[in-house]
């Protein structure tokens, strides 16, 4: 009998132990590499460094940089994030919509598929790296690059001046989304095949057109993979090297950057926060998840 | 030849026309995403009065081999040979790739699939460490690189890469999606928690592991962070680094301009070929992963 308690518990502390063998190299490597380096940061944050030969000195300030941040320097973080923001706003929808309509489209048989599908994932080689940040140096938030090329001469031909101007700062944009949406293109297309055909026969044979089989059948089945592009489109676009914010974040002055730093940390989670309300909200009266 | 060339024809025949759109719609869309890689390329082989062009031009109209031959010269007079560096970057972005994935993955798996007590910590505190850019914990990170003691070692380049928090969130957003059944039916066959991970769930979620690898090493082969500030020695820093310093440090900017831009494709193309590699895997196993 007691073999048998004994054999039992040691199952039980043998799942345990493999769940935390399964857990501990990264967690152990998180802990020391991203943990503690910010909870330390928090704790700059609220000193003055000075970086000497011998080591670091810190005197505590409380809570000056944050005052000095969020009431009187508008410079260190108002002026570039109140357009950054803005500009945050749309483009996170017009990345997920179109990055969905991407994915379904590649999903369509048709020619040289697969020949499309490795072009579009292709962003994700150059997107993190330095040729994006370089094009987007060249002008705010749009593309400079754009204008010596022919079609801005076709644009500037044939298109009238009201309308022209527009046109060419949303195509720069647009540009910016597309180079910007390779992982969640990705991402949707491997949703989108996890949805059996079996249930589109069904519907078809049901006689439901496409329009209603993407509202009721595509669209709640990729919502897992939704709330997943949007968390992830959130913190590439906010974490982005080239960001106007992180730029300011430096070595310098570690406790006011710190103090930056942690304020931003803020704005972004409340930002993410309200995005993910929307979502529910948003899945929720229309339905979304049901079938799930 | 004839004959494949009416294949071809007879198949573009054989489309009918919402194909047709789409098809010519991939290609407008895909030629905006071939854009840098075009840039990159050509970029390398401009003589100078063209590298300074204002806006910049995506074709080299009359390419020159003389940005090579600076970087050649450049080259032959530093103290450590290149092949150093090579070597370096070569060992630490192969090795980081395997670690960075394997760990990922290992630590996705039970946050997934296995509810132990405190995982919505865990998971909530991947989260919002995924919403903080890396120059915010430099400071710390050198300390603790320096109280370990991995300062001028290999360690101290791998070690702060291990903990990638965008791997485990991706991965164990794929792992959910994966259906209890196909594991419980693979317990009951027999197999241990490590056998079901390996030959189920990795192969099940072989794009979002492709995708991952990808994304690591991106950031280990472009990584000079820890070059510049984890390493003493010259011979222990990373090609990245080497060639960023070969144009930061001097005063002139216009100097080694084209040098630069041929360092800016010897580090992009290793990023290519990588991705060349993996994508296959990453869109081919898409179709047939498995799920339901």
């Amino acid at each position: 009998m007691n073999l048998a308690k004994l054999r039992i518990t040691s199952a039980t502390t043998r799942r345990k132990l493999e769940g935390s063998l399964f857990i501990a190299p990264w967690a152990i490597g998180f802990l020391v590499f991203v943990a503690f380096p910010l909870a330390y940061s928090l704790y700059m944050s609220f000193q003055q460094v000075r970086i000497t030969a011998t080591g670091i000195n810190t005197t505590p300030v409380g809570l000056l940089y944050y005052r000095e941040i969020l009431f009187a320097d508008g410079g260190l973080l108002y002026d570039d994030l109140v357009p950054f923001l803005r500009e945050a706003v749309l483009m996170i929808p017009i990345i997920l919509i179109f990055s969905l309509l991407t994915a379904i489209l590649l999903n369509v048989r048709f020619g040289g598929r697969m020949i499309f599908r490795v072009i579009f994932f292709l962003p994700v080689i150059f997107a993190s790296g330095q040729i994006i940040q370089e094009f987007i140096a060249q002008g705010e938030g749009q593309l400079i690059i754009l204008q010596g090329s022919q079609l801005e001469r076709i644009l500037s031909d044939y298109v009238p001046r009201s309308w022209g101007e527009p046109l060419r700062s949303i195509l720069g944009s647009f540009v910016l989304v597309l180079w910007s949406s390779g992982v969640q293109i990705l991402i949707f297309l491997a949703g989108r095949q996890t949805i059996p055909a079996s249930v589109y026969e069904a519907a078809r044979i049901d006689g439901a057109d496409p329009w209603s089989t993407f509202w009721k059948i595509t669209l709640p089945g990729l919502s897992p993979f939704l709330l997943l592009n949007l968390i992830y489109t959130v913190v590439d676009l906010f974490t982005f090297p080239s960001n106007p914010i992180i730029s300011k974040v430096t070595t310098e002055n570690y406790g006011v950057s710190s103090a930056l730093a942690w304020i931003y940390f803020m704005i972004v989670l409340l930002f993410l926060g309200l995005a993910l309300l929307l979502y529910r909200r948003a899945s929720r009266s229309m339905g979304i998840g049901a079938i799930r | 030849m004839r004959l494949r060339l009416w294949r071809r024809a007879s198949r573009l025949h054989a489309m009918d026309g919402f194909q047709k759109v789409l098809l010519l719609l991939m290609i407008v869309l895909s030629v905006f995403m071939l854009l840098p890689i075009v840039y990159i390329f050509n970029h390398a082989f401009k003589p100078y009065h063209e590298l300074f062009v204002y806006p910049p031009t995506f074709f080299v109209k009359e390419p020159v081999l003389q940005n090579w031959n600076e970087l050649v010269a450049v080259t032959a007079r530093s103290t450590v040979p290149m092949v150093r560096y090579l070597f370096n970057s070569v060992f630490i972005s192969g090795l980081a790739v395997l670690l960075v994935t394997a760990a990922s993955a290992l630590c996705a798996y039970p946050l997934a699939k296995h509810r132990f007590p405190g995982y919505k910590l865990v998971f909530a505190a991947i989260i919002l460490t995924l919403m903080f850019a890396p120059e915010v914990v430099q400071i710390p990170r050198y300390l603790v690189v320096s109280q370990l003691g991995i300062m001028n070692t290999y360690f101290g380049h791998l070690l702060p890469l291990m903990a990638m928090p965008i791997g485990v969130f991706l991965l164990k957003q794929f792992m959910d999606q994966i259906p209890n059944a196909l594991l419980e039916a693979a317990r009951i066959d027999g197999a241990n928690e490590f056998t079901v991970f390996l030959r189920i769930v990795i192969p099940v979620c072989k794009p979002a592991v492709a995708t991952i690898a990808i994304l690591a090493f991106q950031s280990s082969w472009g990584n000079t962070e820890s070059s510049a500030l984890f390493m003493m020695d010259e011979e222990m820093k990373s090609f990245a680094f080497y060639l960023s310093t070969l144009t930061n440090n001097l005063a002139n900017n216009v100097a080694m301009q084209g040098a630069a831009a041929v360092a800016a494709l010897i580090l992009f193309v290793p990023n290519l070929i990588v991705f060349v590699i993996l994508q296959g895997k990453v869109i081919a196993t898409m179709a047939h992963s498995g799920i339901k």
